[in-house]
């Protein structure tokens, strides 16, 4: 056995760490807020990243990435969600999108889209969701149909994030009715320029443009924007979402922001509640303990061996760690707010924003990118296979 | 910055060694040689017969050669042995035996709370040694009780005669077998619990075709998986940073006595009244893992103490956390968090 990732890994993380000391400001809590320079502030982080060739260094070198392994894909996952992920919206790009172009794609939708998404320069949004398909995804009713060369497409998206920023949208249409319902569905690779497309915001407890709806009325496609197999959009969903896999990092922001509570708090710490201090202490156990969830799934995909149900419950376990823990934050800065009617320190004041946004974003965290229900799901089927062993 | 990308995080390994769980597969078949689920229930016929029932097959195991303070492979390997033992429910101090102390000839070593000293220990050798979680170590005398084994689990009061200071090196360790031991009791309890799932009809259907069975099933089945996951690097943990074992081992004993208290509540509450019958494997795995879980320092006395010991510092590891986190820095007015 060996936990040690070694000194290459810990010289990536340092470097990733530098530059976010260097480039992202110390105020800063994601690219998506009401003000517009922290979206800039991760634009520019993303082409500091590609320029050091570790924004897409996860991609083959065929693509002009690195091949990086798996391990230091996941450091990277966890210094960027650690520290508010300052590549902004373009993860999605690079951890999907691009992959799923360099898979499914033509050579000339290769060319047209991977080098943006390689130099930061472009941000996708997914549209997959819609009113009445959510968790059941394959029910969507965005229709694409044949006119002349190509595709009139029309219907509605929901919970889009990014769309309002977007240049590019991967989206799900059905092009065929068909008795299996997944069978019908088409990607589509569209602009969000086009004016078929109207985006509206919807306002919510996350902040701005995490929510939006589509409405999409008679939008042209030709056949040069059909990404991978007509009516098989839904075999390259399957395999977008194996690419996110292992999912987010959530476990290191939350470990980032409970080991700087008793720093921030100095000498108040001592004066809270001895049952908070020990929630707190839980929480850092339990921090470990989907992180070492997480390394398992990694594990297994760098073995090619990684199934859907392998990260489910790494999901249902870091999800719950993410709502906890932003409580039992919460219940710490509530404690320690007192001094912030005196001329507050900026770390504190720092602190305390940190953590009221982690407990915002924590209560979307067993719905976004799939209900927790759904790896519930996964996993009691893999339970009850004659596949699952305890030992 | 040149580096081998791809090599980075290659030396990462995750599991026990192949050795250790091929001796760990070994065990399983070798106790269920002997007895399997019976051993526990002849023990509670006859409490002062454990010794001749579980020390022959220690003896075939070679498990009294291996040493677990001492050498990486053994330590796996007798982590690989509580575990099989666990999933039996042998009532027996094996992870104790394990780690006896050499220098003093002891048969055991068991971790008390100096507050209220207790373990089982009777009928697995004569000379134990306890040891607290500061390394005080001390000749361990049970007291004698006339309580049934059925409600004590074997658990007695023990008296102290100190010795030295000399145990901290083993604490650790002496912490993290029982909790494989604890694990392997959850392995077995999940798989009767699928068991009896699949098999068992209610409504014309299975009961594991009821979402609300699945779930519960999956809330146990991610405690489980979770405690392994720590397990296996805190069995890593205590040799490769021996300056930060405790406080690993008390994070392990956490979420282990945390995951029995979910596995075990769901188990019960799936197998319905059968899982309290005595013809039930369950009900005796669940009354045996009382030991495991109790002693020697229950959830919130663990807590407390891991509490304690972390102080302002957190868990300390090697995942690149013990900096100060950006973009917040030390009050020039408080304590270092350590």
């Amino acid at each position: 056995m060996n936990y040690d990732m070694g000194p290459e890994a810990a010289a990536l993380r340092h470097e990733l760490r530098s530059l976010i000391k260097a480039h992202v400001p110390p105020d800063f809590l994601g690219a998506f807020t009401d003000d517009p320079r922290d979206l800039e502030v991760a634009q520019r982080f993303c082409r500091t990243l590609a320029a050091r060739g570790l924004l897409c260094m996860a991609w083959p070198p065929e693509f002009g990435g690195r091949g990086a392994s798996p391990w230091e894909q996941t450091i990277v996952r966890e210094e960027m969600w650690a520290h508010h992920e300052p590549r902004g919206a373009q993860y999605m790009g690079v951890n999907w999108v691009g992959p799923s172009i360099m898979r499914y794609g033509t050579d000339e939708q290769r060319r047209k889209h991977l080098p943006p998404i390689a130099r930061g320069e472009v941000i996708w949004c997914q549209g997959f969701s819609e009113p009445n398909a959510g968790s059941d995804l394959a029910s969507l009713q965005t229709a694409a149909r044949r006119d002349g060369e190509g595709w009139r497409i029309s219907g509605q998206k929901v919970w889009t994030s990014y769309a309002g920023m977007a240049q590019w949208c991967f989206l799900l249409a059905r092009t065929a009715r068909t008795e299996r319902k997944q069978d019908g569905i088409t990607v589509f690779l569209v602009s969000m320029e086009d004016p078929a497309i109207e985006v509206r915001p919807i306002k919510s407890m996350l902040g701005p443009h995490h929510l939006n709806e589509l409405f999409i009325d008679g939008l042209w496609a030709s056949d040069a924007d059909v990404l991978g197999p007509l009516h098989g959009g839904w075999k390259v969903v399957q395999e977008v979402l194996a690419f996110e896999r292992v999912g987010i990092a959530r476990y290191a922001r939350c470990e980032r922001l409970l080991k700087a509570a008793p720093i921030v708090l100095g000498d108040q710490w001592d004066e809270l509640p001895e049952e908070l201090r020990a929630r707190w202490a839980r929480m850092l156990v339990q921090c470990r303990r989907a992180r070492l969830l997480a390394y398992r799934s990694v594990a297994l995909q760098s073995s090619g061996r990684v199934q859907p149900a392998d990260a489910a419950g790494y999901r249902i376990a870091v999800t719950r760690l993410d709502q906890e823990s932003a409580e039992v934050l919460m219940e710490i800065i509530g404690l320690a707010g007192a001094e912030l009617a005196a001329p507050a320190r900026d770390d504190l004041v720092r602190f305390r924003r940190a953590v009221e946004d982690h407990w915002r974003y924590a209560q979307a965290s067993t719905v976004a990118s799939g209900a927790i229900e759904m790896q519930k799901i996964l996993l009691a089927r893999h339970l009850r296979s004659e596949a699952w062993s305890a030992l | 910055m040149e580096r081998d990308l791809q090599a980075s995080g290659s030396e990462m390994d995750l599991e026990l060694s192949s050795e250790a769980l091929e001796y760990g597969r070994f065990a399983l078949r070798a106790i269920e040689a002997a007895g399997g689920d019976q051993l526990v229930q002849r023990a509670e016929v006859e409490p002062n017969a454990r010794d001749e029932l579980v020390a022959p097959v220690l003896e075939e195991l070679g498990a009294f050669d291996l040493d677990p303070c001492g050498d990486e492979d053994d330590r796996q390997a007798a982590a690989a042995l509580c575990r099989s033992f666990g999933y039996w429910a042998v009532p027996y101090p094996v992870a104790g035996r394990l780690c006896r102390p050499r220098d003093l000839g002891a048969d055991g070593l068991l971790v008390v709370d100096e507050r209220s000293p207790a373990g089982v220990i009777t009928g697995a050798g004569h000379r134990w040694v306890a040891v607290d979680l500061d390394g005080r170590r001390s000749w361990a005398r049970p007291r004698p009780t006339n309580d049934p084994v059925r409600r004590t689990a074997f658990v007695e009061a023990i008296d102290l005669d100190p010795i030295d200071g000399g145990g901290a090196s083993v604490v650790a360790l002496a912490l993290v077998l029982p909790c494989w031991s604890l694990l392997g009791m959850l392995d077995r309890a999940i798989t009767l619990t699928r068991s009896h799932v699949l098999e068992r009809t209610q409504f014309g259907q299975a009961l594991a075709a009821f979402q609300g069975v699945q779930f519960q099933l999956v809330d146990a089945e991610v405690e489980r998986s979770g405690l392994e996951a720590l397990a296996r690097f805190t069995l890593w943990s205590i040799g490769a940073h021996p300056e930060q074992a405790l406080q690993d081992a008390l994070a392990l004993r956490l979420a282990a006595v945390e995951a029995a208290e979910t596995v075990f509540r769901v188990a019960h509450q799936l197998h319905g009244a059968n899982g309290f019958c005595d013809e039930t494997v369950l009900s005796w795995v669940s009354r045996y893992s009382q030991p495991l879980r109790r002693l020697p320092l229950g959830r919130s006395a663990t807590l407390a103490e891991l509490t304690r010991r972390v102080g302002r510092q957190g868990l300390t590891g090697i995942f690149g956390l013990d900096e100060v986190p950006f973009p917040f820095s030390l009050r020039a007015d408080s304590p270092s968090p350590g």
